[in-house]
């Protein structure tokens, strides 16, 4: 049987006067208060330093403590009366009491304002990306393959351009690794890197992002057909030109199996370029493109 | 509000002043300007609309109700009727939060600015060192600036206006151009020297070392001295006479030019003492295009932090 008052008990706020050089508040203090000033001048002072030094300067109707009550985030300064003063003191227990008594719109409201800017205050001490290998892959993609650098430089610089947590670069530098992307050595007691190949680095961060947007990465969609049409003209010369059906007669003639289907799916995927009206000569760069990326596919999908 | 599987609530920048509570069902929100278009889920007891309800502020998302779905429309009024049963400092508080997360908003969108800035030299810096040339197509700068810190092309833009402010490159249609083939690599090498040991990197140069070395240049160009191999040549007396003219009647010394030469940016007609009368010196040779790039970054590289955050 419930037998005591049912009803929110609301706990009014104290308002107080107060003399000039009160301290109102300070930062030693356990006690967190939403302090609001009704008439006077109080003063924000950071007495952390070898002089006090006045940080800014709160006039009626302003206050201070909101993020102290409601995030126990710390407020670093004193709070001083620089002017005989009237104050409101809201404290933990008043306030939540008065909040007990909003819609649960409201709460909600005040709820959703505090995390999102606590959210966004995180968000400045961490990195923006997604895909950290990918990332790295793309930084890596730059490097100069003739050259080995120091390890922990590299990683310093990349950490600098992306926040990414040390330890999660160096399990990426590592995953490249494997993958045989980038490869270590130590000189001079000196831990070193270098890339293998910037253009199968740059291969395998389109790959990714293909991963990223859930969408099939054409260079490992090539049916058989597809594949030895690709092998046959990488091996032909940059500087053939031929129509359409020309193009179809030499697959047939060479005993490929290439459909119109096969012929549109190459132009779709660049290997051939029309340098004029059904005139079609090869995209070497293209070529390139999917022969690495069918090359070092098992590197590509970490599957070593 | 009951609202049918994929009817829409609102289109995203629709003028608003109320706030949605999802009952029940789910709402997804879209917005073209936040994080690429990404879709977010709004399932029971979300609410959207915060700043349309306090501030009267356009909508946020394209709002689409992704099943049968129960809202709550919250208006200014309600709003108001419950602020006025209350204490004033609740209202304050209000105000106050939604300020403070104004605030923030800005600080985040000038930090990702910040943290989006030597990304971007350094894919522009290596795309000059790989191919020998000043230009990179905007797209490819686009897509790696993606790829590499997850920076959104208007940032990518934003961060190129200020270079183009600051005189370092051009935005033609869809090609970016550096002003030379330095001075990208050079402000990325000096960005990174302070941010990795914490201290001026050495191409920021001294108020008198940079007077030394605009004397120099100031000679080279109304001489009109040829220059061999990009470089070009003075000798210690023009230097000298240029230097007490341009530098408010400053004697040249071998003080002065001392760290200039241990920075290998001028070089001397016979071996180097500090000690010894800088007389003694017959001329100096530079490398032309290294100190007019030098020059330029020392011109602009106090302006970038204001420029950064602005």
């Amino acid at each position: 049987m419930i037998t005591g008052d049912s009803r929110q008990q609301i706990v009014p706020p104290t308002r107080i006067r107060v003399k000039a050089g009160f301290v109102v508040y300070s930062p030693d203090s356990d006690k967190r208060n939403i302090v609001i000033l009704d008439e006077g001048e109080l003063a924000a002072v950071n007495r952390s330093g070898s002089s006090p030094k006045k940080v800014f300067t709160m006039h009626p109707g302003d206050l201070v403590g909101v993020a102290s009550l409601l995030e126990h985030e710390p407020f670093q300064y004193n709070i001083e009366a620089t002017q005989d003063s009237t104050i409101t003191l809201i404290t933990e227990e008043c306030m939540e009491s008065e909040l007990k008594t909003l819609p649960v719109w409201l709460l909600a409201v005040i709820r959703n304002l505090s995390n999102k800017t606590r959210k966004l205050k995180e968000a400045t001490h961490k990195s923006r990306s997604a895909n950290t290998l990918k990332s790295l892959a793309e930084f890596c993609s730059h490097l100069n393959p003739k050259e080995y650098y120091p390890t922990d430089e590299i990683l310093q610089e990349f950490r600098w351009q992306t926040k990414i947590p040390e330890t999660v670069a160096m399990e990426d530098l590592k995953s490249l690794c494997r993958r045989k992307f980038v490869r270590f050595k130590t000189e001079n007691e000196i831990a070193k890197v270098s890339v293998l190949s910037p253009f199968v680095l740059q291969v395998f961060v389109d790959y990714l992002k293909s991963v990223e947007k859930n969408i099939p990465w054409t260079p490992f969609q090539l049916s058989m057909d597809q594949k030895k049409m690709l092998v046959k003209i990488s091996g032909l010369d940059q500087t053939t030109e031929s129509d359409a059906p020309t193009w179809l007669k030499f697959f047939s003639e060479q005993g490929l199996k290439v459909s119109i289907s096969d012929w549109i799916c190459a132009q779709n995927f660049g290997w051939f370029s029309e340098i004029s009206e059904n005139l079609f000569t090869l995209d070497t760069d293209k070529i390139k493109y999917y022969l690495a990326a069918l090359h070092f596919e098992n590197n590509i999908k970490g599957v070593l | 509000m009951i609202v049918a599987a994929g009817e829409y609530i609102c289109l995203e920048s629709d003028k608003a002043s109320s706030l949605y509570v999802v009952k029940s069902g789910m709402l997804v929100g879209s917005s073209k300007s936040n994080d690429c278009g990404r879709l977010i889920n709004f399932g029971p007891g979300s609410i959207i609309g915060e700043f349309s309800l306090l501030e009267s502020e356009p909508r946020e998302f394209t709002l689409r109700a992704a099943e049968e779905s129960e809202i709550l429309v919250i208006e200014q009024e309600a709003l108001q009727t419950t602020l006025k049963a209350k204490p004033a400092w609740i209202k304050a508080i209000l105000n106050f939060l939604s300020s403070r997360n104004k605030i923030a908003q800005e600080n985040q969108k000038k930090n990702n600015l910040v943290q989006a800035f030597p990304s971007l030299l350094y894919i522009f810096a290596s795309h000059i060192k790989e191919t020998g040339v000043d230009t990179i197509p905007l797209d490819t700068l686009c897509e790696k600036a993606q790829a590499l810190n997850n920076t959104p092309a208007d940032e990518v833009k934003r961060l190129l206006d200020i270079l183009q402010e600051l005189k370092l490159l051009k935005v033609q249609e869809k090609i970016v151009r550096a002003e030379s083939l330095q001075i990208i690599p050079l402000l990325y090498e000096t960005l990174k020297y302070r941010a990795i040991h914490q201290k001026i990197s050495p191409n920021i140069l001294s108020m008198t070392e940079q007077m030394v070395l605009s004397a120099f240049v100031k000679i080279i160009r109304e001489n009109n001295i040829p220059l061999q191999n990009g470089l070009c040549t003075v000798s210690t007396e023009i230097l000298k006479a240029e230097a007490k003219k341009s530098m408010h009647g400053l004697t040249l010394t071998s003080r002065t030019v001392a760290p200039l030469i241990q920075k290998n940016l001028l070089k001397t007609s016979s071996t180097f003492d500090i000690h010894s009368p800088i007389d003694n010196i017959g001329f100096f040779y530079a490398d032309f295009d290294k100190i007019m790039d030098l020059l330029e970054l020392n011109l602009v590289f106090p302006q970038l932090d204001k420029k950064l955050v602005m």
